[in-house]
């Protein structure tokens, strides 16, 4: 579901460290805020991306765990869960941080499984002075 | 700095911004070639303002920022610079006007902050768990553990959705609490576990109606290794319920204080 949102391939070398969603979450939620600090200097730059948070409780939210329920085969409730036994994986070495630079290949642990993606819609903030 | 020449191509002379990425120890070396954010990507560069540093990259402030490329900057560069020494992470898109508003107003106006939070973050880096439910396996559970639920759930099966919306939403709703029940029960399981290895932990909104556990610890980086066996041993204890991940070493993004506090101050 990211495809549309992922770096062109081809040019980049990154490795993909973890779903833009917590990219996301990460730099845009978290970290200084600089109109805390500077005031008069301040550039406004429009800062075009994307809401990965979905609204966790919501009448949509509810209509799809009913949907889900009838999808889902109560007869065989007793049953054990299949498909979803995973193993440990690592992705990239451990401890080979040399130049502060070096795009950081130690990202990300899956421990079990795929990332489903939430849906996303577009978002656009722009600060102004 | 010199001021590069770009009035040729750009007539109206479009005004520079300086994007701000972190704040750091002002004994730092930058590799050359280093890029930031920008298409085409700018190279970064350091400003020093005593013995702090900014790490900034010029803008044009006329080309909206966000694309997949640019976060991934901003975070990459941020993220690799934490595995060798404290940063303060500032938010995605940060812009001033020059590099003097920035040695200035930022890192003079605030030394002794931004000098104090450094020394706190030294040696220590970000880690973030996410934990997301399977969603068969916790709607059994809610199932099994509330009788409505099964009720319901035999009430809707294969009957017209808009005859059945009420029982839907009922349906939905009462999920909808058990999994946020679960989310708190769940994520201070994670919180306990982690708490021995862990100098200190920030819960994260959950992004999904499905999300079980996401929090970010701050850890010593001799502590990882412990962090990283007590939540492999969650991830076997939750096999098939819930899926985990482990994320870092980062940036202290969730422990760079408040900056409501700070807006006030």
């Amino acid at each position: 579901m990211t495809t549309a949102m992922q770096p062109a391939g081809g040019n980049s070398t990154r490795p993909q460290p973890s779903g833009l969603a917590d990219v996301i979450d990460t730099i845009l939620d978290k970290g200084l805020v600089i109109d805390a600090y500077v005031r008069v200097s301040l550039v406004g730059i429009e800062v075009l991306t994307i809401d990965a948070r979905v609204v966790i409780a919501s009448v949509d939210t509810y209509l799809r765990f009913a949907e889900a329920v009838n999808r889902l085969d109560i007869s065989e409730e007793k049953q054990g869960l299949p498909g979803l036994v995973g193993s440990l994986e690592q992705n990239g070495a451990r401890n080979k941080t040399k130049g502060a630079l070096d795009a950081a290949g130690d990202k990300l642990r899956e421990f079990t499984g795929g990332d489903p993606e939430p849906a996303r819609a577009p978002r656009r903030s722009r600060r102004e002075n | 700095m010199p001021v590069q020449a770009h009035d040729a191509q750009a007539p109206r002379s479009a005004p520079t911004g300086v994007y701000v990425y972190g704040i750091l120890p002002g004994d730092i070396e930058l590799e050359p070639g280093t890029t930031g954010v920008g298409d085409p990507a700018a190279e970064v560069r350091l400003v020093r303002q005593g013995d702090l540093a900014a790490l900034v990259s010029d803008v044009d402030p006329a080309e909206p920022l966000g694309r997949p490329e640019d976060l991934y900057a901003h975070r990459e560069l941020l993220d690799a610079i934490a595995t060798e020494m404290p940063v303060l992470p500032l938010r995605f898109g940060a812009v001033v006007t020059g590099d003097d508003a920035v040695a200035n107003e930022l890192l003079g106006a605030h030394h002794d902050e931004f000098a104090t939070a450094l020394g706190q973050l030294e040696g220590h880096v970000e880690y973030v768990v996410r934990g997301r439910y399977a969603e068969d396996a916790i709607l059994r559970e809610v199932l099994e553990e509330n009788p409505r639920v099964a009720r319901l759930g035999e009430q809707i099966k294969d009957a017209d959705p808009d005859a059945t919306r009420g029982a839907r939403m009922e349906l939905g709703e009462i999920i909808s609490n058990a999994v946020a029940a679960k989310r708190a029960q769940d994520t201070a399981t994670l919180i306990d576990a982690a708490a021995p290895s862990v100098a200190d932990s920030v819960l994260r909104p959950p992004g999904h109606e499905l999300d079980a556990v996401y929090t970010a610890f701050l850890v010593a980086e001799d502590a990882a290794k412990d962090l990283e066996k007590a939540v492999r041993r969650l991830a076997r204890d939750w096999e098939g319920r819930i899926e985990l991940q482990l994320t870092g070493p980062l940036a202290a993004y969730d422990f760079v204080g408040a900056p409501d506090q700070a807006a006030v101050s």
